[in-house]
């Protein structure tokens, strides 16, 4: 039972805090979150779990987290607001050749990694792109400027 | 007959960025959340900053001592305590506990069962059931003089305990285990 509870609030706090640590520019983790990453769910799992180190208990505390983002994906599917919530929104980073200098503040995102978005995607200047928008999954999506 | 839908037609409603792009930004929202992130950082700083003070156990605020009326003994404990984490109570004696090269001390069943006293430092000589509790008697010598009860509480909750010397006025507390 009290397994149950502390997965239930282990997913929902997991989720909380990557939600609140803001998206990553380009999608990736570096070395160091990938380490913040493994540190905080092995501190979870310590209260997760207790004592009760039995197959039983962790196939439960397993099970538990499953069902919670089972439920959480479905649902998000129904309520689009709540898929802005846990997943946030696209933004647009550039347009009109204008910096949205407040969306990149919020996100913390530097013109370097616009630029570093537009070089993977053959662009040399900022003056060749239309649009940069950052996805949901932290990816920067470019458009290029029609000549 | 009903039919299930497998398919329908595709429609335009991702909101377009410029009348071009389909975006789907929703720039209030991201405010909104953004207020939501500053506000949740504050309160882990405060958790952070609470939790060094001791408000959720192991810190100053948590830590308090008790002295019994006529000052025969006092208690130091953990008043705030965390579930499944140990801790230690201490009972520290004045020459006038010990009656006949002795210690009599009374520890309620809440200090027993809810707080979880897992050992008694040093093992007691004798332990008598009763009165709620359980009486220790300790050989001893001279003071000064002290018992060390290990904690382990199983759940949390708001527990008082009592504890005394026997022939002596005990000392009657409150502890907050947090999860």
């Amino acid at each position: 039972m009290s397994t149950i509870i502390h997965a239930v609030f282990g997913y929902l706090f997991l989720l909380l805090i990557v939600r609140v640590l803001s998206r990553r520019p380009g999608g990736q983790l570096t070395l160091f979150e990938f380490v913040i990453v493994f540190l905080i769910g092995g501190v979870i799992i310590l209260s997760t779990v207790g004592k009760d180190r039995s197959v039983t208990n962790c196939v439960t505390a397993i099970l538990t987290v499953g069902l919670m983002h089972w439920m959480v994906s479905g649902i998000k599917g129904k309520f689009p607001r709540l898929g802005a919530v846990v997943d946030g929104t696209p933004l647009t980073l550039l347009k009109n050749g204008e910096w949205q200098l407040e969306v990149m503040k919020g996100m913390r995102i530097d013109r370097e990694d616009v630029m570093a978005a537009a070089r993977t995607k053959g662009v040399t200047s900022i003056y060749d792109v239309a649009y940069a928008i950052l996805e949901r999954n932290g990816a920067i999506s470019i458009i290029k400027n029609e000549k | 007959m009903a039919t299930n839908q497998i398919s329908r037609p595709v429609e335009d409603s991702i909101a377009k960025v410029n009348d071009e792009v389909a975006v789907g930004e929703d720039l209030d929202f991201q405010r909104k959340w953004w207020r939501f992130e500053n506000a949740a950082w504050v309160v882990f700083t405060l958790i952070i900053i609470l939790d060094l003070s001791g408000l959720f156990g192991r810190g100053p605020i948590a830590s308090a001592e008790r002295r019994s009326a006529d000052g025969v003994f006092d208690v130091k404990y953990e008043r705030i305590e965390r579930t499944d984490s140990p801790s230690i109570l201490t009972v520290q004696f004045a020459q006038s506990a010990i009656q006949n090269g002795k210690i009599q001390l009374y520890v309620s069943n809440s200090l027993i069962k809810q707080l979880g006293t897992q050992r008694v430092i040093p093992a007691p000589q004798d332990t008598v059931v009763g009165e709620g509790g359980l009486t220790y008697t300790f050989p001893a010598s001279r003071s000064p003089a002290s018992v060390d009860l290990a904690l382990q509480p199983s759940g949390p909750g708001i527990y008082d305990f009592t504890i005394g010397v026997v022939g002596s006025p005990p000392v009657q507390a409150k502890v907050v285990v947090v999860p």
